[in-house]
């Protein structure tokens, strides 16, 4: 990911980006990470380094919380689901971003 | 913030283990799957290791973030920088102790300062309400005395007329009581005092009752009140007190009350009896009664003075022969007991303080040579990614821990400063003074605590937080010097200015002291025992009897070996007391009692001039033929004969004393002797009579008695004599006279002491500042001596750079402080005896002490400097 990418990739797009991938169950940070960079088509890396504290962020926020139990190798993990609260915050931001977004689209295509 | 954040923080913050458990189990949980990625990618399980930990290498730092997302972080990392300040400063052992050292004796002395001035002027009296208590006194506003003492009958006239006050009350100030009757004869101080005076002060009987009106007129049953020491000490606390009789100067009195703990007034009284005065037994011209009153609610002191104007002026108008000129003024009675004392406890705090702040540049000096050691560590967590805020932060943290430390350190060290300061007061400590430790002692000690761990470390965290990250790592360690060297310099210049001042002010009041000891007070204290011993007036009612006493116990005493001469004074000098009246002289004006100067009366027994010293200048001393029948006599001091008789023997002339209508008897001067200074060792314009105890015989005398060797030794064989004429008499106040000199300048003494220490505090803090930035200064500037050196500059000129730097810096300092102390030493002037507050010969010496002193702390930095040797010079790196 080159650096104009990295800017669009603000704390705000990341936070929206894991409650949208928790709203479909439950995953550590590793799955994740994962998942991210599948579904951007490797577009969008994250390191641990920004995911790990936009977790531990959204969880002090209680839109997200955690539970340890085995992950698929039987490893002890901690698994993220979204709260009543995150739902609803996804919901809201998902809106507001299409609103964003459709806007931009909107400028750019009479450009 | 809800409940559940609360919570969370709290379980945060109070489970913090744990939780950094949680968190690092999870990122191990992430590394681990990032190996086995990478393994099944192909790398072997060493490279896939490798990998793994070299991309996840922020890992420290997201932990860091994490922590903060859990909305305790300022305050956990506040912790984790306060025990990595810990660790810090005991590693560097030497130079915390030399802080908190630095930093406790400049708070200690300040807190010892104010718990001084606070027991003195701050705290309130120990009276209900008592900021509405006032002082009425009066005044001749035509002789310009400040202070008459009232008289009683215009007192009676003040309690009728005004509107102002609840109340006033009238009293004497304490004097010794014979308690006889219950063992040995014991002396108690107290006071007569007017019925309702304890209604003023708004302290009622712990037992017992006040005394009623009727008791405070003569002729009625003689009664008394207790103070609670005194009931306890010695009557056992007996709780049937009320209604025993007591003998008190061998009369017996009824106890009518027992005060409550702790109730002084005035002064050290522990008993009171009624006054019980009339206008016939104190007449409008006999000046001597204290007065205390209780403002009513609303009224204002100017108000009061305003009403109390107008009143004097009527009594003035009804009795114009013996109130011609007397004004009355009214003063908080706060205002009237710590007058004396409140410029010199201002000016002192201020001395303290700028001792602390000489203390707070050195600490800050100190602070600033070891953040530019410690640049390379700043600068590594500067690159590591730790924020400008967060290492000023560390460095605040470290100061004010540091502060915090020499703050209980010196709070401590104040308690022991202030009771070593209290030994200062001579005999009792004056009732209204209270030294404990209060909130306000407590809380001033935290205040400048903080403030000094501010002040001394933000600068240098400032200045340590701007430091260029790229220089301090590639000069390696030493970057921004400049910058830091201009501050170091500046903090110098500061030293220098504040212990000018202070060293000026010390010396000014070291100067005035010694001139006041040096004061001739007109006799010869030097071996000279006193002691007082009063007479009851029951036991000795004839006044032959007490001319009796006192010429048989002075008679035996003279035969005392190692006793030189023996004589008696109704008022030794300086030793607080006094008697005034005005004269009259024999072909002069008469003036009214207004007008006329007071003059100083003392009763002394034949041989008292020669006991005590004082030259007979002309005629005669008084003698056994000066008796009770004989014609009245009166010797005078030489400046009552150099005002009426400059050119002329006034030997055989005639004054008499008192009121000019109450035509008291003529006195013949039959002699002149040297002035003497009665009241203060400062100044004492009042002239002397001295009148023959024959002729007045008082039953309060001071013996003083002249020894061949060590006076004290006497004090016994004095005790001795005394009880072989009369066992029920007690023996007082002995001391020697040279004590009493001495305690009658305690004040100045104390000042001069302290501002001596403070003085002596900041000069030393001064020099090690100054040395220490000299010497910092060779050291970081060796490559470029070396370099100057190489180039052809002698050692000489190496010299000459490094002390020209310093004492720029100190002619820099001094300019200002000699400015600084011209403006403060103004303010001491009232402190001062026959010492000009702007001594230009103080400002010169103490400004080039203080340069030499400099100069000194620059040669030895500066000699090193010059043995550089340029060879290793140019290699130090």
């Amino acid at each position: 990911m080159n650096q104009k990418q990295a800017d669009l990739f603000k704390q705000g797009t990341l936070e929206l980006l894991i409650l949208r991938l928790l709203s479909s169950g439950s995953l550590n940070g590793w799955d994740i990470m994962q998942r991210i960079e599948l579904l951007s088509g490797d577009v969008l890396t994250v390191t641990a380094g920004a995911l790990y504290p936009a977790l531990h962020r959204l969880e002090a926020r209680g839109l997200i919380s955690a539970v340890w139990r085995p992950s698929d190798n039987n490893r002890r993990a901690k698994f993220y689901g979204l709260t009543v609260r995150g739902r609803k915050q996804l919901e809201a931001q998902r809106k507001q971003w299409e609103r964003f977004s459709d806007a931009v689209a909107l400028v750019l295509r009479d450009a | 913030m809800n409940l559940k954040d609360l919570l969370r923080r709290w379980r945060a913050l109070t489970h913090r283990d744990e939780l950094d458990q949680d968190l690092d189990e999870e990122l191990r949980f992430h590394l681990d799957r990032l190996i086995e990625q990478n393994i099944r990618n192909g790398m072997t399980p060493e490279d896939a290791r490798y990998a793994a930990m070299k991309s996840f290498s922020r890992v420290d730092q997201s932990k860091e973030e994490c922590r903060d997302a859990r909305g305790v972080g300022f305050i956990e990392s506040l912790l984790r920088d306060a025990s990595y300040s810990v660790r810090v400063l005991l590693k560097n052992y030497a130079f915390t102790i030399v802080v908190v050292l630095t930093l406790a004796l400049g708070i200690g002395a300040n807190t010892a300062i104010f718990s001084f001035a606070n027991g003195i002027l701050l705290r309130p009296l120990p009276y209900p309400q008592s900021d509405r208590l006032a002082v009425l006194d009066e005044f001749s506003y035509k002789q310009g005395r400040d202070s008459m003492a009232v008289s009683y009958p215009n007192f009676l006239d003040w309690r009728e007329q005004n509107k102002s006050f609840e109340d006033i009350g009238i009293y004497f100030s304490t004097q010794r009581f014979a308690l006889s009757g219950a063992g040995e004869a014991m002396e108690v101080r107290g006071s007569y005092i007017s019925h309702g005076l304890f209604e003023i002060l708004r302290v009622s009987p712990q037992l017992g009752r006040t005394f009623t009106a009727k008791e405070d007129t003569p002729d009625e049953e003689w009664v008394v009140i207790l103070g609670h020491n005194l009931w306890q000490r010695s009557f056992g606390g007996d709780p049937n007190i009320i209604g025993r009789k007591i003998m008190l100067n061998s009369r017996a009195r009824t106890v009518v009350g027992v005060m409550p703990p702790n109730f002084r007034f005035p002064d050290t009284a522990e008993l009171w009896a009624p006054l019980a005065l009339t206008t016939k037994t104190f007449t409008r011209t006999d000046h001597g009664l204290l007065s205390i009153a209780r403002l009513r609610d609303g009224v204002t002191l100017a108000e009061a003075q305003a009403e109390m104007n107008n009143i004097a002026a009527r009594v003035e108008q009804a009795n114009p022969v013996t109130n011609e000129g007397l004004g009355v003024k009214a003063k908080s009675l706060h205002d009237t007991l710590t007058g004396d004392y409140r410029q010199a406890l201002l000016i002192l705090l201020g001395v303290v303080g700028c001792v602390l702040l000489v203390a707070c540049v050195n600490v800050a000096n100190l602070m600033l040579a070891r953040a530019t050691a410690r640049g390379r560590e700043f600068a590594l967590r500067a690159a590591l990614g730790a924020s400008r805020w967060r290492i000023m932060r560390q460095l605040l943290v470290e100061s004010l821990l540091l502060a915090l430390v020499g703050g209980v350190v010196g709070f401590f060290l104040s308690i022991w400063a202030l009771r070593l300061l209290l030994t200062a007061i001579p005999g009792q400590i004056p009732f209204w003074m209270n030294f404990g430790i209060d909130l306000r002692v407590l809380g001033f000690t935290a205040a400048i605590t903080l403030l000094t761990g501010l002040l001394f470390g933000v600068a240098p965290a400032l200045q340590t937080s701007r430091v260029d990250l790229n220089d301090t790592l590639k000069e390696g360690g030493r970057g921004a010097s400049g910058v830091r060297s201009r501050a170091r310099n500046l903090l110098v210049v500061a030293e220098i200015a504040l212990s000018l001042v202070v060293l000026v002010g010390a010396g000014l009041m070291i100067q005035s002291f010694l001139r006041l000891k040096r004061v001739n007070i007109g006799l010869d204290a030097h071996n000279v025992l006193t002691a007082a011993v009063s007479l009851p007036r029951a036991k000795y009612k004839e006044d032959d009897q007490r001319i009796g006493f006192y010429k048989r116990l002075l008679e035996s005493m003279r035969n005392l070996p190692g006793i030189e001469a023996a004589s008696a004074t109704g008022t030794l000098p300086l030793g607080g007391g006094g008697w005034g009246r005005s004269i009259t002289v024999e072909g002069f004006p008469v003036l009214s009692v207004g007008q006329a100067p007071s003059i100083q009366h003392t009763v002394v027994t034949p041989g008292y001039f020669h006991t005590m010293g004082i030259p007979l200048l002309a005629g005669r001393d008084f003698n056994d033929a000066d008796a009770k029948d004989s014609p009245n006599v009166t010797i005078i001091d030489e400046r009552l004969a150099r005002e009426y008789w400059p050119n002329q023997s006034p030997i055989g002339k005639r004054v008499r004393f008192g009121p000019p209508e109450d035509n008291e008897p003529w006195h013949t001067i039959v002699g002149v002797v040297g002035a003497v200074r009665h009241q203060r060792m400062q100044e004492d314009t009042r002239k002397s009579v001295y009148l023959p105890h024959a002729k007045i015989p008082v039953g309060g005398m001071a013996l003083v008695v002249r020894t061949t060797s060590n006076p004290q030794e006497l004090t016994g064989a004095l005790r001795r004599e005394v009880a072989q004429l009369d066992p029920d008499l007690p023996v007082s106040e002995v001391a020697t006279m040279e004590e009493v000199v001495a305690e009658s300048i305690w004040q100045p003494r104390l000042y001069a002491r302290l501002f001596g220490a403070f003085a002596g505090g900041a000069l030393l803090l001064a020099l090690i500042g100054i040395y220490g930035v000299m010497a910092f200064l060779v050291q970081t500037r060796t490559h470029e001596i070396g370099v100057r050196m190489a180039l052809g500059a002698s050692r000489l000129d190496v010299f000459k750079l490094i002390v020209g730097r310093g004492m720029k810096l100190t002619a820099v300092g001094v300019l200002i402080g000699v400015a600084g102390a011209i403006a403060l030493t103004r303010l001491m002037h009232s402190l001062l005896f026959n010492t000009s507050a702007t001594d230009p010969v103080t400002f010169i010496l103490i400004s080039v002490l203080l340069s030499v002193a400099a100069f000194l702390a620059c040669y030895i930095p500066a000699r090193r400097a010059a043995k550089v040797d340029p060879l290793i010079a140019l290699r130090y790196e």
